[in-house]
């Protein structure tokens, strides 16, 4: 017999389970699961096995609080790391564009992102449709009425205008009507509207660019706004404000049907300033229009001359009469009739003396450094624009000497900057960029010995003093350069009321042929006034350039040989008669 | 037996103390899931509050971003350089002629500063005075204008 109670006192059911009240099956469980761990103690001793029945309930408790406690973990660690952060945290506008801002050398703004707005009417929230037709048309006159009528009249949500502004979208909200409601969008703003317009180009609204540097630099500038940093370009917005004034002001004085202007560090590359007139023309002629630009060619046919020994300034050409290629006349436009130096070919743009100097050094020269010059190839530059000249498919010597003064291909404003550059530079082919540099020299391409730059560079400095380039003298600044002026062909033939005038131009041209320098090229394209030739047309231009831009550039004035720093004429300088502009 | 029974008493009693029929120790231990629980609701809470007012000021720095890029925007188009040489234009201003430029090192060459005046030293004593008017020198008066 055992002392303690019968085993029948712990068997009983839970209370209040029979009491005849229906419960749940799963609420039964759980109750009877609790009476069972409740008494299992003295159900343990009525077994005689009260150790067993101990280690069994603080081994059932164990397991209660390890899983409650494991739940409440996880909960815990679900809640810290995994659940999405419902209303927490700013989402910012969903619709941003991931796009860094564009901007000039020295930081000024060329292109931003601004938040605007699409604008929607929702027509069942609307009270009265014609007064809020009324009062949106006063209060927004640019919305499309048609469109607006559309929406009101329809039975759901739609758009009505995008890309409102934030002042715009302010009027409309002040009328404080029903339905009207406001979609953030950001929008690409070129606050600088027209200007500099070929050079940014232009990106849609989905953030990808489609013209110009937005085209050219698109991934490296949707790098920067994610970044949170702007893109420099190389260019100085002070240069191109300059540029574009000036050129501006010189084609509405030619009566000019189109014009061009690109500064360029012949050093580095740098496209300081790149102008296409008119800026409404979409055509970015800088890179993507060819011309036909006359004697300007006449210096890289002296440079070939020159870099490879076939001459050297006092070599004579005979310029005395007419020089016949075949069945072909060359003319001088104006002619000297005598035997001249190549110095005196150059300074008076004689067309038999750099033919029958083309024509000595033959084909396959004068073509490796056209190619060497980069005229056989579009301009190196980022702008996907630039455009493959147009070349000539024979290298005979007329050809050759048709070459030699500027005829017989067509390059692009670009391509001439380029080549330019590397004349005068000591003979360093650099491809032209719209990116920023980082001060570190660029090696380049050795073109020409740096010799033949030195020369070129002082016989475009003596082309202004006493030559055709007269007029794009810049007091103290050095400026040295070579006029080009061909005739268009229309409808077979040249045309002479078709005309393009050019003047490439560099300064200051004095000092080690690896001194910072800079090079101007200003093209008229079919000018209407008289004289249409480059040194009336282009050089006044490029002197007023250089003076306006010199002072931005560092570029000190000083005395030459030729002139003092304000301009005046050393006396004991040869002087300069008889020279055609 | 007897080595580990009276650990065993004490702990058999820990469970023993029952209220209701029901043991402290459950009812500590769900007490005290009870206050974890609540722990986390209020740090959950804390953490949505601060949530929150990150989300204020997060937003607040994008508004104030979204007005300083457009207010250069708008700088950038009033400071355009075609419209400030148009304004610099219609003021009558234009770049300035070379012959009138001057660096800085050419300023005194432009404008030489004048000679200075020559300095009269007034005596100041009684004697001094009388010895400069036998002398016929100049006599200065006395008073608080030597002080200018």
């Amino acid at each position: 017999m055992s002392v303690h109670d019968h085993h029948s006192a712990y068997d009983r059911p839970a209370p209040g389970l029979s009491s005849g009240r229906r419960v749940s099956p799963t609420w039964r469980w759980f109750a009877e699961g609790i009476w069972c761990v409740e008494h299992a103690f003295g159900r343990a001793r009525a077994h005689a096995r009260p150790e067993e029945d101990a280690r069994v309930r603080i081994f059932v408790i164990l397991g209660l609080f390890a899983l409650v406690f494991a739940a409440l973990a996880v909960g815990a660690i679900h809640s810290a790391l995994m659940a999405p952060r419902s209303g927490g945290g700013y989402a910012g506008n969903p619709n941003a564009l991931v796009r860094g801002d564009l901007v000039d050398r020295n930081g000024a703004l060329l292109a931003t992102n601004i938040v605007h707005y699409a604008f929607y009417i929702d027509p069942a929230e609307v009270w009265d449709r014609d007064a809020a037709e009324r009062q949106i048309r006063r209060a927004l006159p640019e919305v499309p009425a048609a469109r607006l009528r559309k929406v009101l009249d329809g039975d759901r949500r739609l758009i009505v205008m995008p890309g409102l502004t934030p002042a715009e979208r302010r009027r409309l909200h002040a009328l404080a009507l029903g339905g009207l409601s406001f979609e953030p969008e950001d929008r690409r703003v070129y606050p600088l509207g027209a200007s500099v317009t070929h050079v940014i180009g232009d990106a849609d609204t989905g953030g990808v660019g489609i013209s110009g540097a937005e085209l050219a630099f698109n991934d490296e500038i949707r790098q920067a706004g994610a970044s949170g940093v702007p893109f420099a370009l190389s260019i100085d917005l002070r240069v191109q404000g300059v540029l574009e004034n000036e050129l501006a002001a010189a084609a509405e004085t030619n009566g000019a049907k189109g014009a061009v202007g690109i500064i360029t560090d012949v050093q580095t590359g740098e496209v300081l300033g790149l102008a296409s007139w008119p800026t409404g023309d979409r055509l970015n002629r800088v890179t993507s229009a060819h011309y036909e630009m006359g004697s300007v060619f006449k210096t890289f046919t002296v440079a070939a001359g020159l870099d490879t020994g076939q001459a050297d300034m006092n070599t004579r050409f005979d310029a005395s009469e007419a020089f016949m290629v075949g069945n072909r006349r060359i003319t001088d436009f104006h002619a000297q009739n005598r035997v001249m130096t190549l110095e005196e070919v150059y300074l008076h743009s004689s067309n038999i003396g750099t033919s029958r100097l083309a024509i000595e050094m033959g084909g396959p020269v004068m073509r490796d450094y056209f190619t060497r010059f980069g005229l056989m190839d579009a301009a190196p530059i980022e702008l996907k624009e630039s455009a493959r000249p147009r070349r000539p498919r024979r290298w005979d010597d007329s050809t050759l000497a048709s070459l030699s003064f500027g005829y017989g291909i067509m390059i692009t404003p670009a391509q001439m900057a380029a080549a330019m550059g590397a004349l005068t530079n000591g003979g360093r082919f650099i491809p032209l960029t719209l990116r920023k540099g980082d001060g570190t020299p660029v090696r380049g391409r050795q073109v020409v010995s740096p010799e033949t730059s030195r020369t070129l560079l002082d016989l475009l400095r003596l082309n202004v003093v006493r030559g055709s380039g007269g007029f794009a003298e810049a007091p103290g600044l050095r400026v040295g350069g070579k006029t080009g002026s061909a005739n268009k062909l229309v409808g077979g033939r040249y045309d002479p009321t078709h005309a393009v005038g050019t003047f490439a131009a560099v300064f200051p041209a004095d000092g080690p042929v690896d001194a910072r320098r800079y090079s101007i090229l200003i093209l008229m394209d079919e000018p209407s006034a008289y004289p249409r030739t480059g040194g009336y047309v282009a050089a006044p231009a490029v002197g007023r350039i250089a003076d306006r831009i010199a002072p931005f550039l560092g570029v000190e004035r000083r005395a030459d040989a030729w002139r003092t720093a304000r301009g005046e004429r050393i006396a004991a300088a040869p002087a300069a008669d008889g020279l055609v502009r | 037996m007897t080595m580990w029974s009276a650990p065993r008493t004490g702990l058999q009693r820990l469970f023993d103390w029952k209220v209701r029929g029901i043991r402290w120790v459950e009812i500590i231990g769900l007490l005290l899931v009870a206050v974890m629980i609540f722990s986390v609701y209020v740090a959950k809470a804390g953490a949505a509050r601060e949530g929150v007012r990150i989300s204020e000021l997060e937003r607040q720095i994008a508004d104030n971003g979204e007005r300083v890029r457009l207010l250069r925007a708008e700088v950038a188009r009033l400071e355009q350089p075609g419209r400030l040489e148009a304004l610099s234009r219609s003021a009558g201003l234009a770049p300035v002629d070379v012959h009138r430029r001057a660096s800085e090192g050419s300023l005194a060459a432009i404008a030489p500063v004048p000679e200075p005046r020559p300095v009269i030293i007034a005596p100041t004593t009684a004697a001094a005075v009388q010895a400069a008017a036998d002398a016929g020198g100049p006599v200065a008066p006395a008073g608080p204008e030597d002080g200018r």
